[in-house]
């Protein structure tokens, strides 16, 4: 198993495995909205995986269908979208599960959390109401439910817990919930936890210290975690591997220390290029022409090529396939281009 | 050329009891750029907007253009605009919706450069061309327009009427990386070619060592400390410039030294 897996990892980043016990594995997954002539796509030909205890990255700018990708882990398709491909999120089939399996899978397998605390959690409900709530669903009695939200609260780093369960969303900072938020989605100890930009509402001090916990929460528990940011940086400091989208589709896939040196995509390099960095010496940045496109906008062939310096006639031609490079898979057909 | 465009004086600002601004004082000199870093709570937009005249200070002075801004009769706040013009991280909300960007670029222009609306038409089409604008997009309205575009839409209503100072609250953050790049590199030559001065106020270090020559660091309504942008970043001397500079992830991101950082300031 082991001298296999070796061999696979030449190609692919992520081993090319496909474990069955993986926490997430979304394979080719398509989707689009309306019907006919006037299907609007939104997903295209995704591909992610995330094993047990990893953390895995999914980068991208506005529009790149990163979070649409995330949401349809837990079944939430877009109203009226049609699906092809799969998900599976530890042995579940998400895509042709029913509405009682997909609620035992969110409650107790896999949770979520959002970039906004406040819109995730009951306002007129006490904080350990909050947390109680996932725990009582799945039989646990009260009293064992209320000491273990207390305990919860103290892992996450809550002064005080016995006064923070009898108090309102509303008397914590943005910070602060968050971190309660990180305590239920952790309660039922999920196989998966999704995490959309959790800390991009934050300051960046707090953004450190929430990042920190989720990281250290995450080992605890040995949880898969699937990690949806706009932001490079963060991706790579916490990530094992990274998938990098653009306009619905998954452009490279990397180990996250590899994607800094030697990108494959030049989408990648252009959003490498065009970040300021506080570290190393002052260099210029370079504007990448144009403006992120949904996949619906995007032309036809490589749907960067529109923006990108190294684009001839044959991008046009094709979807270019996922091919390897270096430490990296790679959709693009002149990788060389970009990094030797 | 060596008086300050703009200077500011023991600044306080007190909402009830609550100091927002604590005792702020800066200079910045034409063609300067001058970076306010701080975290929610530092007191950086308070202090961009009584540049703006958006607040009334407690106490303490604005000069600008070697004259003390004093209350905020019309003729002042005219006088102010003419000189200073703020641009906000949404420029969706400075927008008339039912406005096209051409005729809100050219509102300022009616109120404080004289000429006739044909004259003004032909500065507004300049003006688009400066910002990257096509005349299609100057035609539209704010909504039909991306962030990005809204965003170079409010930089050229600003420069419509040739100010000294461009006070930019978060200009840049709500935007793609690749379109804050477009915007950062806009603003950079802008600065080149007109000599105007910048007060560029960011949480973001990375930009604000991109964009700025000097820079203020917040905390609390106070400046913690000052001094040249890399300068700062190369050697910060106060712990919580090294908090901040700390926290921003790396690819070698040490979350401990984070940690150590936060008990050097005595915070949880």
């Amino acid at each position: 198993m082991l001298a296999k897996k070796t061999l696979a990892r030449k190609e692919a980043p992520d081993g090319g495995a496909e474990d069955r016990r993986d926490a997430l594995g979304v394979s080719r997954l398509s989707l689009a909205v309306g019907a006919g002539e006037r299907a609007i796509p939104l997903l295209a030909d995704v591909t992610v995986r995330v094993g047990r205890g990893e953390t895995v990255g999914l980068v991208g700018e506005s529009g790149s269908g990163k979070s649409l990708t995330a949401r349809t882990a837990l079944g939430m398709l877009p109203r009226g979208a049609r699906a092809t491909g799969s998900v599976t999120v530890s042995d579940v089939d998400v895509l042709s599960a029913g509405r009682k399996t997909l609620r035992d899978l969110r409650r107790t397998r896999a949770s979520m959390i959002f970039q906004d605390p406040r819109a995730s959690i009951n306002p007129v409900r006490r904080i350990g109401d909050y947390l109680t709530e996932g725990l009582r669903a799945r039989g646990v009695p009260a009293r064992a439910a209320a000491e273990r939200a207390l305990d919860l609260l103290d892992q996450v780093g809550i002064r005080d817990p016995g006064s923070a369960v009898r108090r309102f969303p509303h008397e914590f900072s943005g910070g602060m919930l968050q971190r309660v938020v990180i305590a239920g989605a952790l309660s039922t100890e999920p196989e998966l936890l999704l995490a959309d930009e959790p800390t991009t509402a934050l300051d960046v001090t707090t953004q450190a210290e929430v990042i920190a916990l989720l990281k250290n929460m995450q080992q605890v528990h040995g949880t898969g975690m699937l990690f949806v940011t706009h932001d490079l940086d963060l991706a790579a400091a916490i990530c094992d591997r990274i998938y990098v989208m653009y306009a619905g589709r998954i452009v490279e896939e990397s180990v996250s220390a590899a994607l800094f040196t030697a990108p494959a995509h030049p989408y990648t390099r252009a959003l490498l290029e065009a970040s300021p960095s506080v570290h190393g010496d002052k260099v210029a940045i370079k504007a990448i022409k144009g403006r992120p496109r949904a996949l619906a906008e995007s032309p036809s062939g490589c749907s960067f090529r529109d923006r990108c310096p190294l684009a001839g006639d044959d991008c046009a031609a094709s979807v270019p396939a996922h091919r390897p490079h270096g430490t990296s898979l790679v959709a693009c057909l002149h990788p060389e281009q970009v990094t030797p | 050329m060596n008086a300050p465009v703009l200077s500011v004086t023991s600044l306080v600002k007190k909402f009830g009891h609550f100091t927002a601004v604590d005792d702020v004082s800066f200079e910045l000199m034409p063609g300067a750029s001058l970076g306010i870093v701080g975290e929610s709570g530092s007191g950086k937009t308070t202090t961009a907007r009584i540049l703006a005249g958006l607040e009334q200070p407690t106490s303490g002075t604005v000069t600008l253009d070697g004259r003390a801004v004093e209350g905020h009769s019309r003729r002042t706040r005219l006088w102010q605009a003419r000189r200073l013009q703020m641009i906000f991280q949404d420029p969706y909300g400075s927008f008339d919706p039912r406005q096209t960007i051409a005729q809100s670029i050219a509102e300022p222009m009616r109120l404080h450069v004289p000429g006739s609306a044909k004259e003004h038409r032909a500065r507004v089409g300049e003006l688009l061309d400066q910002v990257g604008l096509s005349s299609r997009a100057g035609e539209s309205l704010p909504r039909d327009l991306s962030g990005g575009q809204r965003q170079r839409a409010a930089i050229a209503r600003a420069l419509g009427i040739a100010p000294r100072v461009l006070v930019l609250d978060e200009a840049v953050a709500a935007l793609d990386v690749s379109i804050q790049a477009q915007i950062l590199t806009l603003l950079d030559e802008l600065r080149g070619d007109t000599g105007i001065s910048y007060v560029f106020v960011s949480h973001d270090l990375a930009v604000v060592r991109y964009i700025t020559d000097t820079a203020i660091v917040m905390r609390h309504g106070r400046i913690v400390e000052r001094g040249e942008t890399e300068q700062i970043l190369r050697s910060p001397q106060h712990p919580y410039t090294r908090l901040l500079l700390d926290s921003i992830p790396s690819p070698d991101w040490d979350l401990d030294r984070v940690a150590q950082d936060r008990r050097a300031l005595d915070l949880p």
